[in-house]
């Protein structure tokens, strides 16, 4: 059946290619009338979908990558050397190496639907963007073209494009808009500056419109990345345009101006008593004496001092670096077992199931973690129908259980916003939501 | 400099003199050298040679990319000191190859191309050894190879290839030949040496300084790498980019990142890890990608294939190597925007660390320096951590660019972004508000803004003032003039919703219909607009009109959803069940999983089909919840990455919870209608699959799945298992009103109306204008015969909600058995007239948002 499909496709596609430029728009207008292209199409994509959702054992495959961490040495660096690091919560729950899914799992699909759809492409064009570097400057070129097309169709811009054909407004997502981006991008650096600046104007044009902020996000990025870069138009060339210069080593900033230089230079004068040769070992001092340095101070408090021995909070010459990392290894060796443990999970890549387990106790009443969920659900709700379809009744104790497991998720939930006046009733907890309230 | 310094101690010094290029030192040390002992005059001449050239070429500088033309300077002196010391052949021979290394230096500065290479050659280069030289000799090796590389370019070769790169024909054979490859191993060797020379003068001097306490040194300026090792350095990336060999500058860049960072390198480093960085996201993909510890490809569609002879690795080994970072558990990317981002990263905490924020004149310039460098490098983290819809994470990094953001629109802009893609609604506002400030003539930055405040937010008065400066904007704001007014119709409807004052719930449904009649002249095409003017007319009951516009939106956009649920509403407000039925199963078959359709769909079965349908669809409701929400791997997913992560972040929030005002009726109302704003939201959401940002809230879909299941039961009397449906929404919300509000019916169907009457009070006192539960209480106060308490409830109730036709009914029966027939025939006139159009569900359910 798919061969079958596989062919239609094919052939039209050889057809397309055998068509001389100025037979291309009759052709398109007559592409209609083909009644078995289409579905033949739709079937093409849904089963390249479906095959690019799994794995080769057939499990829903789920594209992931690993976020890095300046706390965790790296090739390119040592988290001593690296200056200060905000001590952000978010900071702090990425100290270690953080594994993230972005696309997946996908449901299969067996119909293409308005629903649906956006999914589909989403990931095929993810699939598309993937490999960009083996697509031919056609491809790219039809990409530009195609997002031009896609995002201004139907609005003010497609009459001063003067795109004919269609012109009704087609529905576009924001994860769709930023897989495009993507194309774009790479089209824009690598040879079709003129379309693809074209194409990156129309998709943020409608990004706009369609108040879009992850779309708007990256396409601004792009073009403010790309400002003042020379980019070379060498499509008929085939190269691909990326140069690099020789740039002075030497920072082109002055140090007296640099901030965080001046600030120390505030702090220098203060310990001016004391004599020594150079600033560097100037530091070194004035950070012990401000408490700064972790392993100087608290060498017991073991959470605080993992964190902060990796993360130097302050940029230190390279003597007082090694009396630092001196420093902590000594207070390492009297660190009990546990602790050595402990530093080596850190070393490994972390998964974040620590926020899994953190949340779950004092998430659902009930369960914990949404699977379990699932399965009361599942299961409670096998009772409540099939059990009524049976005729039985199900179990009365429900109804005696109620009040007991109602003052009990009290308890549990309510127990930091029941309302102080004493003479509401007994149930009287918040069940105001604030849904999007970050602040 | 009295005592006299004995032989190897003199040595000593002037081995750290040169090392740390103390040039004007030197003099001194030689005539104290020369007066110890005579066989030192030809290494003497070999020094002052030296420190000529090089204070020479401190104070006249070469600069990179300026032209070599002009008068070549002649160092007479320099010249005669070095051909002093090589011509009587004294030295010993580390000595006699230091003095040919500097005589090819100088040919090279005298523009002598030709000689320097003889020089050179005469060395032989690749002989010197690196291990156990003194550190200034590394730098000399460096200087060597990267001045020799630039003498090979500059003198003409037979080769044609060379010919024709020097005159820029980028035609014929653009082959790589054996004399280019010569050349970048000599810049490869040269920047290897250098790092390895930065490496080891970096250890030199913190011994040094730890030994010799009184003298300090050279006030621990960062050393400057001068021309040559500049060259040496870079030269040979610079090289494989042109010549288009991807592949092998890729690796150079990585080879320069890998040797552990000195002082001297550090700028170097920013720059080429964040020109890596760009390369990475500009140039490659996830399939040409290699990782920094493996091979690269044998074959690379990054590579320029029209140029042959490309070399993909090192070609050549040196005796001593810089070292590079190690250890156990080194994190190596695997992938090209972990690459890119762990790059960024770097380059970021070293932006930052170079952050000049002062805003005095005279700092201006470093100022502006350093905020582009830093903005570039935010750029390419949000391309990266965008592309794989890392926003929560990348709302933390822009939020650390702020302390550049002073008056910069971009970085403002980029971060209220960043924050309203991570969900966080309220300091996205925030932040808008400073680019509103900042760009008042954009219409996009107050739109933004009430997007928010209409959907996530719920802060309705700041989104009127929002969609307010759009709309002042007048012909400025183009095409997004309609969408102004669509804001501001949506603002105002809203507004009507939550009024508990008739006149004024009339009042903003009157302007929410000018503006959105406004909105749909301004833009015909626009189907949102049509929408939303059919969905007004509904919620004001002018269904005829509503179906006009609804037909219109939906020959604008013919697959969209509101708008088929629209239709099925309206067409059950006239009471063609069956039509309605068919649309929702028209739109369910393109939107399976919306729920709120569902919901639809179960009332209809129930009016149409039966009880049994309605029950089967419940059942398929809670299948797909459960696909849907089980489907994400709770171990692979970090953090805010997917629906499940989403939905404990959510609930955790939910925990969070604090009371609302009980002092304010009117608070109270709002916090509890945002429930059920957020429960429709819900259903609205789940439109599309891709995780969504904002209320995305599976735990109340299904709290709403078992509700309607209970209310199916409680249609078919059957209230055992009602109670089980509702227990499983009070295990999830037990303080919700509508949990209480069918509790309460269950009771009455049980007969049991004192207990109904108690559930029914809780509801209220939760939300005092739940109009659905002041209904029944007023029902069961009138069976009670409390009549008049009875008829206040009911008018509280038609007061909240003027369309709801049992409400009225049940007024009107009050007020017959208090005798007040006239009153009541009015009330059962209105009941009679509303039923006529009342949809099967409130037309709000249909989430408005921009």
């Amino acid at each position: 059946m798919l061969a079958m499909d596989q062919g239609v496709v094919e052939e039209w596609l050889s057809e397309y290619k055998t068509l001389p430029d100025s037979a291309v728009s009759s052709y398109a207008a007559s592409l209609k009338d083909k009644g078995a292209l289409i579905p033949a199409l739709y079937k093409v994509i849904r089963e390249n979908y479906s095959d690019e959702i799994v794995d080769k054992d057939g499990q829903s495959k789920v594209l992931s990558f690993t976020v890095p961490s300046l706390s965790k040495p790296s090739v390119y660096h040592e988290p001593s050397t690296i200056g200060s690091l905000a001590l952000t919560e978010g900071a702090l729950a990425n100290h270690g190496l953080t594994r993230v899914v972005y696309s997946g799992p996908h449901l299969q699909r067996e119909t293409f639907t308005a629903q649906n759809k956006f999914e589909v492409l989403t990931f095929l064009l993810l699939c598309y963007n993937a490999a960009l570097s083996y697509m031919s400057m056609t491809s790219l070129q039809s990409l530009c073209q195609l997002s031009s097309r896609v995002c201004i169709c139907g609005y003010p811009r497609q009459q001063m494009r003067r795109y004919k054909g269609i012109s009704i407004r087609m529905t576009v997502t924001s994860e769709f808009l930023v897989q495009l981006i993507t194309g774009i991008h790479y089209a824009l650096c690598n040879g079709e500056v003129e379309l693809g600046s074209k194409a990156l104007d129309d998709v943020l044009y409608r990004a706009q419109l369609e108040l879009f902020p992850e779309a708007l996000l990256v396409g601004n990025a792009i073009k403010s990345s790309l400002h003042g870069a020379a980019l070379k138009n060498n499509a008929k060339d085939g190269g691909r345009s990326i140069q690099v210069e020789i740039t002075p080593t030497s920072s082109r900033i002055s140090r007296n101006a640099v901030t965080s230089l001046s600030i120390r230079g505030h702090r220098w004068k203060r310990h001016d008593a004391v004599d020594l040769g150079s600033p560097d070992e100037l530091m070194d001092i004035s950070e012990v004496d401000e408490g700064v340095w972790p392993g100087g101070v608290c060498p017991e408090t073991t959470p605080t001092i993992t964190i902060s021995n990796s993360v130097t909070t302050l940029n230190l010459g390279a003597k007082a670096m090694k009396k630092c990392r001196l420093g902590s290894r000594a207070s390492k060796d009297k660190e009990t077992a546990p602790q050595i443990t402990n530093r080596a999970n850190g070393e490994n890549v972390e998964l974040t199931v620590k926020r899994l387990t953190l949340t779950s106790s004092q998430s659902v009443p009930k369960g914990g973690a949404l699977t379990s969920l699932t399965r009361t659900a599942s299961a409670v709700f096998s009772r409540s129908f099939e059990q009524v379809a049976s005729g039985n009744s199900p179990n009365s104790n429900h109804t005696t259980s109620e009040a007991g497991r109602y003052s009990c998720s009290l308890q549990e939930e309510g127990l930091g916003y029941l309302s102080p006046g004493p003479n509401h009733t007994q149930r009287s907890p918040s069940i105001s939501v604030h849904l999007g309230s970050d602040l | 400099m009295t005592a006299k310094k004995s032989g190897s101690r003199l040595e000593t010094e002037i081995e750290r003199c040169r090392s740390e290029a103390q040039w004007d030192k030197i003099p001194e040390l030689v005539r104290q050298l020369s007066a110890k002992l005579i066989s030192n005059d030809d290494l003497g001449e070999l020094l002052l040679g030296e420190c000529k050239l090089q204070t020479y070429l401190k104070e006249n500088p070469i600069k990179q990319g300026a032209s070599p033309r002009g008068p070549r300077p002649k160092l007479v002196e320099v010249r005669k000191h070095l051909t002093a010391a090589l011509d009587r052949g004294n030295l010993k021979p580390d000595y006699l190859q230091e003095a040919s290394l500097l005589m090819a230096k100088l040919c090279y500065v005298e523009g002598d191309y030709k000689d320097a290479l003889g020089h050179y050659n005469k060395v032989n280069l690749d002989e010197l050894q690196l291990g156990g030289a003194p550190v200034y000799r590394l730098s000399m090796i460096a200087e060597a190879y990267a001045t020799k590389g630039l003498c090979l370019e500059k003198v003409p070769h037979s080769s044609p290839s060379l010919a024709n790169r020097n005159t820029g024909s980028p035609s014929s054979n653009r082959g790589i030949t054996e004399r280019d490859q010569e050349i970048i191993t000599c810049y490869e060797k040269s920047g290897d040496i250098a790092l390895l020379y930065l490496q080891e003068a970096e250890k030199a001097l913190s011994a040094g300084m730890q030994n010799r306490s009184p003298k300090p040194g050279p006030a621990t300026q960062e050393q400057e790498l001068g021309y040559f090792l500049e060259t040496g350095l870079q030269r040979a990336h610079v090289i494989h980019f042109k010549n288009g060999n991807l592949t092998r500058g890729v690796g150079r860049f990585r080879e320069i990142l890998r040797a552990v960072e000195t002082r001297t390198t550090q700028n170097l480093r920013m720059t080429i890890a964040r020109q890596l960085a760009e390369i990475l996201l500009r140039g490659m993909c996830e399939q040409s990608y290699w990782s920094p510890l493996e091979d690269p490809p044998t074959v690379s569609p990054l590579d320029d294939p029209t140029r042959h002879g490309h070399v993909h690795s090192k070609n050549y080994t040196l005796s001593r190597r810089p070292r590079v970072y190690s250890g156990e558990n080194l994190f190596c990317p695997q992938e090209n925007t972990e690459e890119a981002l762990l790059l960024l990263l770097i380059s970021e905490s070293m932006a930052n660390r170079d952050a000049v924020l002062s805003r005095i004149p005279e700092h201006n310039n470093d100022r502006i320096i350093s905020l582009q460098s830093a903005s570039v490098v935010y750029d390419l983290l949000t391309i990266a951590l965008g592309r794989r819809g890392q926003y929560e994470m990348l709302s933390e990094c822009l939020e650390r660019a702020m302390k550049f953001a002073f008056e910069e629109f971009h970085l403002w802009y980029q971060l209220a972004l960043s924050l309203m893609a991570a969900g966080k609604s309220a300091r996205a506002v925030k932040v808008l508000k400073e680019c509103i400030r900042l760009k008042p003539d954009d219409p996009t930055l107050p739109l933004l803004a009430v997007k928010l405040c209409i959907g996530p937010l719920h802060w309705l008065d700041e989104g009127e003032t929002f969609a307010k400066m759009v709309i002042e904007m007048g012909e400025k704001a183009a095409e997004f003039r309609a969408k102004g007014y669509l804001a501001m119709g949506l603002v105002y409807s809203l507004k009507a919703t939550d009024a508990s004052l008739r006149s004024l719930q009339e009042e903003y449904q009157r302007k929410a219909l000018a503006a959105f009649q406004r909105a749909q002249s301004l833009s015909p095409t626009d189907h949102l607009a049509a929408f939303y003017l059919a969905l007004q007319l509904a919620v004001s009951r002018q269904i005829p009109e509503a179906l006009g516009y609804v037909r219109q939106a939906l020959q604008l956009q013919g697959d969209d959803v509101h708008s088929l649920h629209l239709l099925a509403l309206l067409l059950s407000a006239q009471k063609h069940y069956h039509d309605a039925l068919n649309i929702i199963e028209m739109a369910l078959s393109e939107y399976p999983e919306n729920f709120n359709l569902l919901y639809t769909k179960v009332k209809l079965e129930s009016m149409c089909k039966g009880p049994e349908e309605a029950l089967l669809t419940c059942k398929h409701m809670l299948q797909i919840w459960k696909s849907f929400y089980n489907l994400t791997n709770p171990s692979d997913s970090g953090r805010g990455s997917s629906l499940l992560d989403r939905a404990i972040a959510d609930r955790r929030q939910l925990n969070a919870m604090t009371l609302p005002d009980f002092s304010s009726v009117h608070a109270t109302s709002i916090a509890a209608s945002r429930v059920e704003q957020a429960l429709s939201e819900v259903a609205s959401s789940l439109q599309s699959s891709a995780p969504k940002h904002g209320p995305l809230h599976p735990w109340m879909t299904l709290a709403q799945i078992w509700l309607h299941a209970a209310e199916v039961y409680i249609g078919m009397s059957k209230p055992a298992e009602a109670t089980a449906c509702t227990q499983e929404a009070a295990n999830l919300f037990p303080t919700s009103h509508n949990v209480l509000y069918m509790r309460g019916q269950i009771a009455e169907l049980r007969g049991n109306s004192e207990e109904a009457k108690r559930w029914y009070e809780e509801a209220l006192s939760i939300n005092p204008t739940h109009v659905k539960t002041m209904q029944r209480l007023g029902l069961i106060l009138h069976q009670l015969q409390r009549y008049s308490l009875s008829e206040k409830v009911l008018r509280d109730a038609v007061q909240v909600n003027s369309t709801a036709h049992d409400v009225w009914n049940s007024l009107g029966e009050v007020l017959q058995a208090q005798g007040n027939s006239a009153a009541a025939t009015e009330c059962f006139l209105t009941a009679l007239e509303l039923e006529a159009s009342s949809p099967i569900l409130p037309f709000t359910i249909i989430p408005r948002a921009l």
